[in-house]
């Protein structure tokens, strides 16, 4: 029988490095892409994702299994790094800077895939993070208002937003019949 | 463009995989356990001695004299016992000696069948003297532990005789009533009293 998260948790605290693994197995894939996504960079994203796990093994973790789903506290975490590494980059403290065309990047993308990145990239903060959470991630609303510590309906309405904005710096990328029309 | 359209061309700008780094690095910052090796014996041991200690006062409060435990088929039990035996009776010594400080500092007045006789003597070892007329001498303490039997199971001589509750001390000497009365309280919950007749 799987274990709850939380006694996962409890004996990862306890040292038990297998706990720490079973959580990591079961919920870094969407993370990592999440990372990904906000951060352009591999070594950034695989950063955050393993100190978001660490982090669950502080005393002081704010995880409350009772409130909230450790998928969706785990979101917030590496939105929460994310924040954080921009900040100590705004304050001009040493950190990569967020390279969207990074060869590694580039290897992964054709040119819509890189009109995509651009575009998503172009967008303001949150309409960015739920975009990403809702498209790519398959989080509900609900969810989504959780980890950017929204209202639903402010999700919607940026999300709302995204779609748009996108539509139309997409335009270009639209299939040929639409254009025809 | 379309809401399908527009999730086809989302859908072009894929994530990689994660390389297997990611999930070595977090094995290589895992804080070791090898750290809790030495604590974790020592919990097992507090563990059981929390729950030896947990057993006694258990046991305590179950019994009406803990004094008359036979814990000779174990050793830890018996010696967890025995220390916690000596601090209670420690701390009930310290309990008394302020009880009696605060008699003597209350102007006690003492009352035989609600006639007023002669006041009370404080005595060695905390212990109080009435005069109790047509009785004789009775002393008095208020220590908990007082045994009442030695350990050949005969009567020491010590009887719970009454009870001390706020600024009373209420005992039975023969056939009469003592009635000690303080001009302030004394005590926040009902003790026992022993009484022994002396002459």
């Amino acid at each position: 029988m799987a274990k709850a998260p939380e006694r996962l948790i409890r004996e990862a605290r306890r040292g038990k490095e297998e706990a720490l693994l079973k959580l990591f197995d079961e919920h870094h894939l969407p993370l990592f892409r999440f990372a990904w996504r906000l951060t352009g960079s591999i070594a950034d994203a695989e950063d955050i994702v393993q100190e978001c796990f660490l982090a669950l093994l502080r005393p002081d973790c704010g995880f409350d299994p009772a409130r909230t789903a450790v998928r969706t506290y785990l979101f917030g975490a590496v939105r929460n790094q994310w924040l954080k590494r921009l900040r100590r980059r705004d304050q001009g403290m040493a950190l990569e800077p967020v390279d969207r065309r990074t060869p590694e990047a580039e290897a992964v993308r054709g040119e819509a895939a890189g009109a995509v990145a651009a575009a998503i990239a172009e967008l303001p903060g949150t309409q960015r993070e739920v975009l990403l959470l809702a498209h790519y991630e398959q989080l509900s609303l609900a969810e989504i208002a959780e980890v950017t510590q929204l209202e639903i309906a402010a999700v919607k309405s940026r999300l709302q937003r995204a779609r748009a904005t996108l539509r139309e710096s997409l335009a270009a990328y639209a299939p040929q019949t639409e254009r025809i029309i | 463009m379309n809401d399908t359209e527009l999730d086809r061309l989302l859908e072009t700008w894929e994530a990689p995989t994660p390389r297997p780094s990611l999930r070595h690095g977090l094995r290589a910052r895992f804080p070791r356990a090898e750290r809790l090796g030495f604590v974790r014996p020592l919990r097992w041991a507090l563990a059981i001695l929390v729950a030896s200690v947990a057993l006694v006062i258990g046991m305590a409060q179950a019994q009406s004299s803990y004094s008359q435990w036979d814990f000779g088929d174990l050793p830890v039990v018996s010696l967890l016992h025995r220390m916690f035996e000596n601090f209670m009776e420690g701390r009930e010594a310290r309990r008394v000696e302020q009880v009696v400080a605060k008699i003597r500092q209350s102007d006690p007045k003492v009352y035989v069948d609600g006639q007023l006789v002669a006041p009370l003597e404080f005595g060695p070892a905390k212990s109080m003297d009435v005069e109790v007329p047509g009785e004789g001498l009775y002393s008095i303490v208020l220590y908990r532990f007082t045994r009442v039997r030695n350990a050949a199971g005969r009567p020491t001589g010590w009887v719970e005789a009454g009870r001390i509750h706020d600024s009373v001390i209420e005992f039975q000497a023969g056939g009469k009533m003592v009635r000690i009365e303080c001009d302030r309280p004394i005590v926040g919950e009902d003790r026992p009293v022993f009484a022994m007749r002396r002459r």
